[in-house]
């Protein structure tokens, strides 16, 4: 149905309509034709703007900027400009977004830019909200950072201020052991158990706080400093564990020897790594079996294991087992630690070179083992 | 980094003389395209992108040192300490007429002429002095500088661009001439609008020629004519032409401004 009769009352032109405004100006910006979409938009005829304005007169300032300095040596260097927006100023004062390309025709010494425009209201609402949240983001950034940066700052004080307490608890503590041994001269028989008492208290104490100590050597960056030394491992891990026993009365405690070789290693740390296993051990295996340790040399490698048998730990906490403050079982109020043995052994093997390790289940039992190259 | 790199430095042409053309807010070197072909006919001619325009290095973009125009300078006195050979003229438009005579007045005696196309000491009206601009007139540019990336989003895809073969289809899909990240086309407009070197004025003892067009909403014919007051060793010429790159639209009246400026100069 295209017969004249159906078109009756529309323009024969078919740009006059077009859902777009055309515009036609010379090379300098005065309007030469301008479509009635470009009037309608705008509020002028185009009689008020052909020959009589120019497409800067109905910029905004900034607009008039940017088109000197981006629109106008682009069309010459390219011929064309695309998707610029810009804000056009309709008669009544209103700034209304527009989305621009233009394009430059030259015929001899005659220049000539055809523009289209297309109103962007929505595209213009859409990306100030972007920007918007583009900028909260950017704040909300800052502000995390800056709260990571606190926070931080708080845990190195917290770790500080352990390692200070610590290191002042030791006096105290060897004070209380001295007077004890003093006192042991003319004591009862009664009172030697109870000095005994105190002093194995205070040699539980004095191994927490050294262990409070290497945590904070060693999160605060310095890491765990050792002294290696030739050593007789079997000889070594044999006298510990007799002291062990000692401390463990009552509780059965095997040492285990397999192969020979020279071996170096910091002989406190291997006292203080075997200690802290074995009270493990104490703590967490089924009390009427035995803990074992086991001293092994190797050809590159040899390594400390203690066993203990009972409940198995569960497989997802193996992985964090040696991070500070995580325990293989929860509300055990048995434990003297605070949670620092394991990630000492850790350390403690680190410093050496060496590797922890552990494997737990209800047939096996539990085994640490510290693995040391040669 | 080098500084060639840094600056996208191009160098052609060769003779008794070296001739830098600095471009302004905006664009890049391409501006340059129908002016520097022919002064390489008779100059050593030394073509550079200021650092976050064009094909500059954009790591090199430091937001301390270009927030303001002595960043700019600094980097104008090494390229002519790295590059000029001969007596040097520099040709610089808007604001980079400004950056040149920063670094003149930074290493004074390096450089022997200036020749500025549209300058503007400040962009801001301030009592009688009539810079063409208010504060607000630039903070509605950096709104229309935000909205308008003009391909850099984009950046990704430079095929298009480099086919050298289809100029047709580099020149309807990109706009890449005057391509700048929105965040540094921002800053660098602080820059420049929001400067004021009226002070230095007096103090450039260097041949200036000012290159003035009779209409131009950026830089109009007062400002031409304030540069001319208060720049001792200055001449002023008012060429006929509507914008603010004549260098594009009318070179030839450039270069003949140019050419009879540095003859009188004896060069």
């Amino acid at each position: 149905m295209t017969d004249a009769s159906a078109l009756a009352g529309l323009d024969p032109d078919p740009f006059e309509d077009a859902p777009c405004g055309l515009a036609r100006t010379s090379g300098t910006g005065i309007f030469l034709a301008v479509n009635r979409t470009w009037c309608g938009w705008l509020g002028y005829s185009a009689h008020e703007l052909i020959g009589k304005l120019r497409l800067q007169d109905l910029l905004t300032m900034g607009g008039r900027i940017f088109h000197q300095t981006h629109w106008a040596p682009l069309l010459q260097m390219q011929g064309s400009v695309s998707e610029v927006k810009l804000e056009l100023v309709h008669r009544d004062g209103a700034a209304i977004p527009m989305v621009l390309n233009a394009k430059r025709h030259t015929r001899g010494s005659v220049t000539i830019h055809d523009i289209a425009a297309f109103v962007a209201r929505d595209r213009d609402a859409y990306e100030r909200e972007l920007v918007r949240s583009r900028e909260n983001l950017r704040a909300a950034v800052v502000e995390s950072t800056r709260l990571q940066a606190e926070a931080k700052a708080h845990a190195q004080d917290a770790e500080l201020m352990i390692g200070i307490v610590s290191h002042d608890l030791r006096n105290p503590i060897a004070s209380i052991t001295m007077a004890a041994t003093l006192l042991e001269r003319d004591a009862t028989a009664a009172q030697l158990r109870t000095l005994e008492r105190v002093k194995r208290a205070t040699d539980r104490t004095s191994a927490l706080i050294t262990d409070l100590l290497d945590f904070t050597q060693s999160r605060l960056g310095a890491g765990l400093a050792i002294t290696v030394e030739p050593i007789d491992l079997h000889a070594a891990v044999g006298a510990i564990v007799d002291d062990l026993m000692l401390a463990y009365a009552g509780r059965a405690l095997r040492h285990v020897r397999k192969g020979e070789g020279p071996c170096q290693m910091d002989k406190d740390r291997l006292a203080q790594l075997v200690g802290n296993l074995v009270s493990n051990a104490m703590t967490y295996g089924t009390p009427d079996t035995p803990v074992t340790v086991t001293s092994t040399i190797g050809a590159d490698s040899f390594s400390v294991a203690v066993h203990n048998a009972g409940a198995a730990i569960p497989q997802e906490k193996l992985a964090d087992l040696f991070e500070p403050l995580s325990r293989g079982h929860q509300g055990n109020n048995r434990s003297r630690s605070v949670g620092l043995g394991l990630f000492i052994v850790r350390e403690i093997a680190k410093a050496h070179r060496g590797a922890a390790t552990v494997s737990s289940s209800p047939e096996a039992g539990t085994t640490f083992t510290v693995t040391f190259p040669a | 980094m080098s500084i060639l790199k840094r600056n996208n430095v191009h160098v052609a042409g060769a003779g008794p003389a070296t001739v830098f053309f600095a471009h302004g807010f905006g664009c890049d070197q391409n501006m340059w395209r129908l002016l520097e072909p022919v002064y390489a006919k008779r100059y050593r001619t030394v073509l550079f992108d200021l650092v976050g325009s064009g094909a500059s290095d954009v790591s090199a973009y430091d937001k301390n040192k270009y927030a303001t125009l002595d960043g700019y300078a600094a980097d104008v006195v090494e390229l002519v300490r790295e590059l000029a050979q001969g007596p040097t003229f520099i040709i610089g438009h808007s604001v980079s007429a400004m950056i040149a005579m920063l670094a003149d007045l930074k290493a004074p005696g390096q450089i022997a002429a200036h020749l500025m196309i549209g300058p503007s000491p400040c962009y801001i009206n301030d009592g009688d002095y009539v810079g063409g601009f208010t504060r607000r007139d630039i903070d509605s540019l950096l709104d229309t500088l935000e909205s308008n990336y003009l391909g850099w989003a984009s950046n990704m895809a430079p095929a298009i661009m480099g086919a050298p073969d289809q100029p047709q289809l580099a020149g309807e899909l990109t706009n890449s001439f005057c391509r700048t990240d929105p965040e540094i086309a921002k800053q660098f407009a602080r820059a420049t609008f929001l400067a004021d070197n009226r002070a230095d004025l007096p103090r450039l003892k260097t041949p200036t020629l000012i290159v003035q067009c009779n209409d131009d909403v950026i830089a109009p014919v007062s400002v031409g004519q304030y540069m001319h007051q208060k720049l001792p060793q200055s001449t002023l010429a008012v060429i006929d032409n509507v914008g603010h790159c004549p260098h594009l639209s009318s070179p030839s009246q450039c270069s003949v401004a140019i050419d009879s400026f540095l003859e009188k100069q004896g060069f």
